[in-house]
C-alpha cells in the first residue's frame, strides 16, 4: 500500500468539503520539507474554524505538534507547540490557579488557530483578543527559515500573522500570559431581557463585568424581538464560593459527556424544533434574574459537553454566520438582521449576542472592534445563499464586517480586510475564494 | 519505566496514561534512535507532569554497548520499537528494506530486550509490554516481511512471558490493528477499525493492570484475526489480502 494523502477533509460545520492534500509531521525538517516542495500550504490545527479558512490544496496538520515546551509556574507563561489545544493546557493549568486570559466558546481549538484567528471571548470589552497576552511565536515562513515574532523581533510578521489566518506561514509554537484563577468556577448572573432595548440597556450596564454574553431567540418577532438572556460572569474566589467546594476550589468533577452518535436526518432540525428549543432555553429559567456559582466548563464551553454536536445539523452541514457592526448604530442594525432572520424562519438554536470593546489598532488583522456582534448557525440549504446575501446587505449598510473564521460564503466586500498577507507559497481557499471574487 | 522506541506515539501516548492514572516513576528512560523528537517528549512530560525522564539515543542498526545501560533499572517496560518499511513489491526485493525491517522489529530488537528482561528477572516482579502487530498472525502479501518479523517478535514475548512466569514478571504482548500515527499516515484505512494512539494506550494501560497476557487494540481485532488465522491454507493463498 503506497500512502496517498489526498482525503476529504472538512471543517466544523461541515461545509464545504473537499478532496485535498492533508499531511502532519512532527519533525521540523520534514515541516520544511513539505513547506519548500508545494505551492499554495495552508496550515490547518483541529479544524474548528467553520468554513474553509484552513483548507487548501496542501494542507498541513498541526496535530502532531502537541508538545508543551515549558510553564512557569510562578509567574504564569506557558509555551507549547501549535497544535496543544487549549482544553490541553486548562488541564494543567487550571489546578495550578491559572487559567487562559482569552477563550472562545470552545476549548478544542489549537493555539495556532487561536493567534491565526487572534480569538476573541466573553471578555473582549474588558480584556481584549487572545493576541494581547501572547508573548511570542515562532513561524516558518515561505524559505522555511523559523523566525520568532514578538512585539520586539520580526514585528511586521507578528502583526500580521495576529488573525492573519494562516496566509504568512505555519506557527510552529508560542508562548504566552495565563491569568490567575482562585477557583475554577464562575460566579454568574443571568438576567432575562423582554427585547432588544433591554438587552442593549443591560450590556452597557453590566460593563464592568469580566465576562458578558447574551443568548438571543431570533426567531421572535414585533415587541419580542431580541428576547434574550444576557448572563455575565467573574471568576469566584475562593471565600464567595459554597462550602462544598470551597475545600478544593480548582478541581472539577468529572462529567457525564454525551456524544452525537451520528448525523441527524435533515428533517430533524426545522423552523419549529428550534422554536420549541428556544422556548424551552428562554422559560427554563423562570426568575426574572438568578445568580449562581458555575464550573467555568459549563459557562465557557457549554456546547463542548456534547461531542460532535455539529451533526446534530445533518450532512450537508451548516454555517456560522457571525457579523459585526458599530456600536453607534448597533440597536438599528440588529433589529434588522434579526427581523431578517425571523422572517426567513431558518434560526439557530443558539444565536449569541456580545458587546465588544475598543479594538488594539496594532492588530489591524483581528476581527472585532467596538460594537455589536451577532453569531448564529444556519443548516445549509437551497434558500441559505439568498439569505446570506439578505444578511450581508445589512451588515454593508451599517460598516459592519464578517468573522473569517466562520465565514464560507459572504461577499468579498465584508471579508477582504487582511493586510500584509500576500503570499504565493501559503494560500487557503477562502482566501483565493473572497480575492476572486473581488476581481 | 524505561521506553523503548520513545517516538512513537502509542508509546508516548501510554506514558502520559500511566502518569495521569498517577503512576509514580522515580525516572523514565526513553529510548529513541530520533533524539530531536524524543526530547521534545522528555520536556513536555516534564512541564506536564513534573516527571523526570532521560533520552538516550540507541541506533538498534549500530553495534550496542550494554555497559552504559548498567544503572537502569525499572519495574516496567514499554517496547514500541517498530519498523514497518515499505511493504510494496518494490520494498519486497529491496534487500536494505527487508533487512531493515527484520532488524528492527526483531533480530537486533531481542537482545536489548533480553538484557533488559534479565534485569526483571532477577528483581522478580514487574511487567513488560512488547508492541507486536495483528500482521504477525498470519502472513499476509500485502506486507509479509514486516508481518513475519512480528510473528517471529510476538513467539519471541509468548516464550519470554513462559520463561518469566514463576520468576513473577508479567509479559504483556500487544497487538494493534490500524493505528492513527505517523507510520500509517495516508493509508486507506477504516477508520471503525483504526485507533488513535490515545485509545490504544487506554486499552493497553487496562490490559496492563489487569495483567493480561494478549491484547488486541482495538478489541474487534480479535474476532478479525479469530477469522483470518482460521480460513483454510488452500484458501488464503488465493485471496488478495
Amino acid at each position: 500500500m503506497k500512502p496517498n494523502f489526498v482525503q476529504k477533509v472538512t471543517n466544523w460545520g461541515n461545509f464545504p468539503i473537499v478532496e485535498k492534500e492533508m499531511k502532519s509531521e512532527d519533525s521540523f525538517k520534514e515541516i520544511r520539507e513539505f513547506v519548500l516542495n508545494h505551492n499554495e500550504v495552508i496550515a490547518r490545527g483541529n479544524g474548528r474554524c467553520y468554513g474553509d479558512s484552513s483548507l487548501g490544496e496542501h494542507i498541513f496538520s498541526t496535530k502532531r505538534l502537541n508538545k508543551f515546551i515549558s510553564f512557569d509556574r510562578l509567574n504564569g507563561i506557558i509555551e507549547c507547540e501549535s497544535g496543544v489545544l487549549l482544553s490541553d493546557i486548562l488541564e494543567i493549568a487550571v489546578p495550578q490557579g491559572y487559567f487562559l486570559y482569552v477563550t472562545p466558546g470552545t476549548k478544542f481549538v489549537s493555539v495556532g488557530g487561536a493567534i491565526a484567528s487572534d480569538v476573541h471571548g466573553k471578555n473582549h470589552h474588558a480584556e481584549g483578543c487572545f493576541s494581547e497576552y501572547v508573548i511570542d511565536f515562532k513561524l516558518m515562513i515561505e524559505n522555511g527559515d523559523i523566525i520568532t515574532c514578538s512585539r520586539e523581533e520580526n514585528t511586521d510578521k507578528f502583526w500580521a500573522t495576529i488573525g492573519g489566518m494562516g496566509l504568512t506561514g505555519i506557527i510552529l509554537s508560542a508562548k504566552f500570559k495565563l491569568k490567575n484563577i482562585e477557583s475554577a468556577y464562575i460566579r454568574q448572573e443571568s438576567i432575562k431581557a423582554d427585547n432588544l432595548d433591554e438587552i442593549f440597556r443591560l450590556f452597557e450596564e453590566s460593563e464592568s463585568w469580566t465576562y458578558t454574553v447574551a443568548w438571543i431567540d431570533c426567531l421572535q418577532k414585533g415587541d419580542h424581538i431580541g428576547r434574550s438572556i444576557l448572563m455575565r460572569g467573574e471568576h469566584a474566589f475562593q471565600h464567595e464560593l459554597p462550602q462544598n467546594i470551597q475545600k478544593n476550589p480548582l478541581r472539577l468533577k468529572k462529567k457525564f459527556e454525551p456524544t452525537v452518535p451520528f448525523y441527524f436526518p435533515g428533517f430533524v432540525l426545522n423552523a419549529l424544533t428550534v422554536k420549541i428549543f428556544n422556548f424551552l432555553y428562554y422559560k427554563k429559567q423562570s426568575k426574572k434574574e438568578v445568580k449562581s456559582f458555575t464550573d467555568y466548563e459549563t459557562f465557557f464551553y457549554p456546547l463542548d459537553f456534547v461531542k460532535d454536536w455539529n451533526k446534530i445539523y445533518g450532512k450537508s452541514g451548516f454555517i456560522q454566520y457571525q457579523m459585526m457592526i458599530p456600536k453607534e448604530t448597533g440597536k438599528e442594525g440588529m433589529k434588522k438582521i434579526l427581523e431578517t432572520i425571523a422572517n426567513s424562519g431558518n434560526g439557530s438554536f443558539l444565536a449569541v449576542l456580545k458587546l465588544y470593546g475598543k479594538e488594539n489598532p496594532q492588530a489591524y488583522n483581528s476581527f472585532p472592534f467596538e460594537g455589536y456582534s451577532l453569531a448564529l448557525d444556519f443548516k445549509v440549504n437551497s434558500q441559505l445563499k439568498k439569505l446570506i446575501e439578505k444578511l450581508d446587505d445589512i451588515v454593508q449598510e451599517y460598516n459592519g464586517k464578517i468573522y473569517l473564521t466562520k465565514d464560507s460564503m459572504s461577499r468579498s466586500s465584508l471579508t477582504n480586510y487582511l493586510k500584509n498577507v500576500q503570499s504565493s507559497k501559503f494560500v487557503s481557499l477562502q482566501h483565493k475564494r473572497i480575492i476572486n471574487n473581488n476581481k | 519505566m524505561i521506553v523503548l522506541g520513545s517516538t512513537s506515539e502509542v508509546a508516548q501516548a501510554f506514558v502520559e496514561k500511566a502518569l495521569q492514572e498517577g503512576e509514580k516513576f522515580e525516572k523514565i528512560y526513553l529510548f529513541t534512535s530520533n533524539k530531536e523528537t524524543a526530547d521534545r517528549f522528555a520536556t513536555h512530560i516534564d512541564v506536564k507532569f513534573l516527571q523526570q525522564s532521560e533520552v538516550i539515543v540507541l541506533d538498534l542498526m549500530k553495534p550496542v554497548d550494554y555497559n552504559q545501560f548498567e544503572y537502569i533499572n525499572s519495574n516496567l517496560l514499554f517496547c514500541a520499537t517498530g519498523y514497518l518499511g515499505e511493504g510494496t513489491e518494490e520494498g519486497l526485493y529491496d534487500h536494505k528494506n527487508t533487512e531493515r525491517i527484520i532488524d528492527i522489529n526483531y533480530s537486533k530488537l531481542v537482545p536489548v530486550m533480553n538484557y533488559f528482561a534479565q534485569k526483571f528477572e532477577s528483581r522478580r516482579s514487574g511487567t513488560i509490554i512488547g508492541l507486536s502487530s495483528v500482521a504477525g498472525d498470519r502472513g499476509r502479501q500485502s506486507n509479509f516481511i514486516y508481518g513475519s518479523a512480528k510473528a517471529a517478535f510476538t513467539a519471541y514475548l509468548s516464550g519470554l512471558r513462559n520463561y518469566l512466569f514463576d520468576k513473577k514478571v508479567h509479559v504483556l504482548t500487544v497487538k494493534p490493528g490500524f493505528m492513527d500515527t505517523k507510520m500509517t499516515e495516508g493509508l486507506p484505512l477504516n477508520p471503525k477499525l483504526t485507533a488513535t494512539p490515545k485509545q490504544a494506550a487506554d486499552y493497553i494501560y487496562k490490559a496492563y493492570k489487569k495483567q493480561k497476557d494478549v491484547a488486541y487494540v482495538l478489541p474487534v481485532w480479535s474476532v478479525i484475526m479469530l477469522i483470518i488465522r482460521n480460513i483454510p491454507e488452500f484458501i488464503f493463498k488465493k485471496l488478495k489480502l
